[in-house]
């Protein structure tokens, strides 16, 4: 006997998804999934972005594998800060979110939930945020949105990172943004967080969350 | 790379439905699976002989069905299979994926007895 069923799969994940989406909403915070393959800058990102948003109060949920070194360097900025360690697995879901959050414990703000360093799986897992920030370095290549489109296509909004290395690699804006356009509509911030220099880019980017903060 | 936990919720629907339909054996299981999926048929496979191993769907043979993500031509308007390059076979024009198109992953249907 043949029986049809069209049953969605990993639908556990979405459920929970949900029910981090109303605790985020219900604590008034903004939850942000920022998502990257390894060194992207993604720590760094997070960093600076806090650093432009003084007022409103910034927490982090770390994915990593298995160290907490990222944790402890935004603790150190006074980031509230929680780390899941993944063990092995290639991406946060939904059900460890929801550990993380209660360990912050914050009312009010943006979390940042930096995402394990992947370029695939964590488009796959839902984790309730409200945005989807991806962060593309320039060394990984310009033609990478062709490449990667799940991921690509996933996201709400790109930071281009390591912007200062566009001379040293080559690296063609246009093409990128062509290949960008073909999978999303999302916007692109170009930043520059360069070791000891001036960064460049990332009030922009900030007031765009800051804005997403706002309206919420 | 996250086919462990795919195929352990495919068990337990099959569980589930095994139970609700009286069904004692299943001998097939049909998935239907978005291009952007990025899960590999044959890593499924594996973890499920192992993991299916003492449940109703042991030995069940998994027929895996391919969607692709569609992209429309800028140029003509023409609706086609996403290619790497992304030029429309007819034109020649760049084409834009169509939202929501290669995203599918659920179970379409199983067979037992
Ligand atoms: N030149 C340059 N280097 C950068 C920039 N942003 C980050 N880096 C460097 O890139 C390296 C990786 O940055 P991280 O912020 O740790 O990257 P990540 O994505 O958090 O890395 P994982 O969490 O390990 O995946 C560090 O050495 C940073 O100093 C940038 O804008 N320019
Ligand atoms: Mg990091
Ligand atoms: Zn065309």
């Amino acid at each position: 006997m043949e029986v049809i069923i069209m049953k969605e799969l990993l639908e556990g994940n979405e459920k929970l998804a949900e029910e981090n989406r109303k605790y985020f909403k219900q604590r008034h915070l903004l939850a942000v999934n920022l998502m990257g393959a390894p060194g992207a800058g993604k720590t760094t990102l997070i960093s600076a972005i806090a650093k432009e948003l003084k007022d409103i109060p910034v927490g982090v949920i770390e994915g990593d594998i298995s160290s907490s070194i990222d944790a402890e360097n935004l603790e150190k900025q006074g980031l509230r800060s929680s780390q899941i360690n993944t063990c092995g697995e290639c991406h946060l879901d939904a059900r460890v979110i929801r550990d993380g959050a209660d360990q912050i414990d914050m009312h009010d703000g943006i979390v940042f939930i930096e995402n394990v360093g992947n370029l695939i799986c964590p488009a796959e897992f839902d984790l309730g945020e409200s945005v989807r920030l991806l962060a593309a370095s320039v060394p990984e290549g310009d033609d990478k949105p062709f490449k990667y489109v799940p991921m690509f296509s996933y996201v709400d909004v790109v930071a281009l990172t390591k912007c200062d290395l566009k001379e040293a690699v080559g690296f063609d804006s246009d093409n990128f943004v062509k290949g960008l356009r073909a999978v999303s509509e999302a916007p692109v911030f170009e930043v520059s967080l360069k070791k000891n220099e001036k960064a460049a880019g990332i009030d922009t980017l900030a007031r765009f969350l800051r804005e997403k903060y706002e309206q919420m | 790379m996250h086919e462990l936990p795919v195929v352990l919720d495919i068990i337990r629907v099959m569980d589930e439905e095994a139970e609700k339909n009286k069904i004692k054996k299943i001998n097939k299981i049909s998935l239907v699976i978005g291009e952007l999926s990025s899960i590999i048929d044959e890593s499924v496979q594996m973890y499920f002989e192992v993991a299916a191993k003492g449940h109703p769907c042991e030995g069940a043979d998994l027929v895996f069905e391919h969607r692709p993500a569609m992209l429309r031509c800028q140029s003509c308007g023409k609706k086609f299979p996403h290619t790497r390059d992304f030029q429309c076979p007819d034109c020649g024009g760049d084409s834009i994926l169509i939202k929501g198109t290669g995203r599918e992953f659920y179970i379409l249907s199983f067979d037992g007895q």
